[in-house]
């Protein structure tokens, strides 16, 4: 096997990751049909409804799946939903208070009257069982300690039998399959499903079942979104990286291989 | 002590699992009442068990400093960074802002944590290509399709991939949504067969391991 020295690889996908960040070149991005489907379904939610974002992630994913709770926020509040937020990662609390704060500000909301960040609860499904039988009983307050009985955003809502769509945007387990066991089978709410790019593959049985309706599968995803509702954000802009990265990695194997069949055909046997 | 450390976990287990088997399919209020009750109760169960964990952290990590294995350095930094974040969170009162300014827990989460965490997931990019140019082989035909059908992947997902090799988009879109989903499914459907088994085999009494060993077993 010709080796490469592993310092010239990360140097290498250091400058695939740079160089398209400081000079974008912006190629169009398509929009698949898995994007489409949670796009068109909320563009189609009557102003007032009820949408459930959980952010079932931490910062370690928060490149790919931030992006796609800003799009997916923007888009909401653009059609005046009724937005609430919650996590079911502790240690993502405070990155998902700050995506809700900064959103809401960027497009005039307000907290308690156009949208709730519940916070972080314990207990993952049976949380989620709580909420189908009483919200205020699994979340008395929300995040910033505000009593959620009386809420003008949470009037007529009592559970999750209320929410007329729900999006869990999950880097790992306690996300979308876990909303669709405790949440969506029994208290029969549409849902749809972002995640980590890693993860996303493992997702399509439950999308192609209509389990959910949509999927945003990692940073692409958020780019097709970003595309969808017209307001070019980091996924866009991160696409190029991406692209140019693959693109290394791709012409990295090909090398391998070559050089393999190379030796091969040197030595007669495989390496 | 028998009847305590196995027929009442076993009778216990045999009448939940009954009734939590069974409750899913009652929507009477009763019945859905019981499963809020359950779920507080094993909200109550899990904050004991963070307890228990975060005890045998400190106590693992001990062992290691006291004994100064390779490596127990880290041990102590873990002990530090422990420290350090719960008496700045308990100073803080476990908020990240009061009042709208940011407090020190607030500011170890957003300008520590946060690109700590970031930074180790994108050092997963490095590695990644650095393993791919290693190990991904097509030592075998088997190997070979897993490749083509990575390399298709890989390109039709990104802008780049797309422009340069359109019809990487359709395929791309075919490998996820058929033959992908097709394998993932009789994985899941599997696993999930496997999961009800050994469901039964634990409400019946069948499968033990749980119960842990010792002489009265």
């Amino acid at each position: 096997m010709i080796s490469i020295d592993r310092r010239i690889i990360f140097l290498l996908i250091a400058l695939a990751t740079l160089l398209p960040l400081l000079n974008p070149f912006g190629l169009p991005i398509k929009v698949s049909p898995e994007v489409r489907g949670v796009y068109e379904y909320i563009e189609n939610l009557p102003e007032g409804s009820v949408f459930l974002l959980s952010l079932d992630f931490d910062p370690s994913s928060k490149p790919e799946l931030e992006p796609q709770a800003i799009a997916l926020l923007r888009h909401a509040f653009r059609k005046h939903l009724r937005v609430i937020g919650m996590t079911h990662w502790l240690p993502g609390t405070g990155l998902a208070d700050s995506i809700f704060a900064r959103v809401a500000k960027e497009m005039d909301k307000q907290p308690g009257q156009d949208y709730v960040f519940l916070g972080w609860g314990p207990g993952q499904g049976s949380l989620i069982i709580s909420m189908g039988q009483d919200l205020y009983k699994a979340f008395p307050s929300d995040y910033a300690k505000r009593p959620t009985q009386g809420m003008p955003v949470l009037h007529d809502v009592r559970n999750l039998r209320d929410v007329n769509y729900m999006v869990s945007l999950a880097a790992g387990s306690s996300g979308i399959e876990m909303w669709y066991i405790y949440g969506k089978d029994k208290y029969r709410f549409e849902m749809a499903g972002g995640s980590t790019g890693v993860i996303a593959p493992g997702l399509y049985p439950f999308l192609r079942s209509g389990q959910i309706n949509g999927l945003i599968g990692g940073l692409q995803g958020a780019a097709e979104y970003e595309t969808l509702i017209n307001q070019k954000g980091t996924a866009v802009a991160g696409m190029d990286a991406q692209s140019v990265d693959h693109l290394v990695i791709i012409v990295l194997v090909l090398l391998c291989n070559l050089f393999y069949f190379m030796l091969r055909g040197e030595k007669g046997s495989p390496a | 002590m028998i009847f305590l450390k196995r027929q009442l976990p076993l009778a216990i287990t045999f009448v939940v699992g009954v009734i939590f088997a069974v409750q899913y399919y009652v929507p009477h209020p009763i019945s859905e009442e019981a499963i809020t009750h359950a779920a507080d109760t094993m909200k109550i169960v899990a904050a004991f068990a963070l307890l228990l964990g975060i005890a045998s952290l400190f106590h693992v990590h001990a062992l290691k400093i006291k004994r100064q294995v390779p490596g127990w350095g880290y041990s102590f930094v873990l002990y530090l960074a422990m420290f350090v974040m719960i008496v700045i969170g308990f100073w803080s009162g476990g908020e990240n802002k009061v009042d709208g300014a940011q407090t020190g827990f607030g500011w170890m989460y957003e300008f520590m944590m946060v690109p700590l965490q970031a930074t180790m997931f994108s050092i997963l990019a490095f590695f990644i290509a650095s393993a791919a140019y290693r190990a991904f082989r097509a030592r075998s035909r088997e190997a070979a399709v897993l490749l083509a059908a990575a390399i298709i992947v890989m390109m039709g997902r990104v802008p780049l991939g797309q422009f340069l090799l359109p019809w990487t988009w359709d395929l791309t879109q075919w490998l996820l949504n058929v033959i992908n989903s097709a394998v993932r499914r009789a994985i899941l459907i599997g696993i999930s067969m496997g999961a009800v088994a050994l469901s039964v085999k634990i409400i019946l009494g069948y499968e033990r391991s749980y119960l842990g060993g010792g002489k009265d077993q």
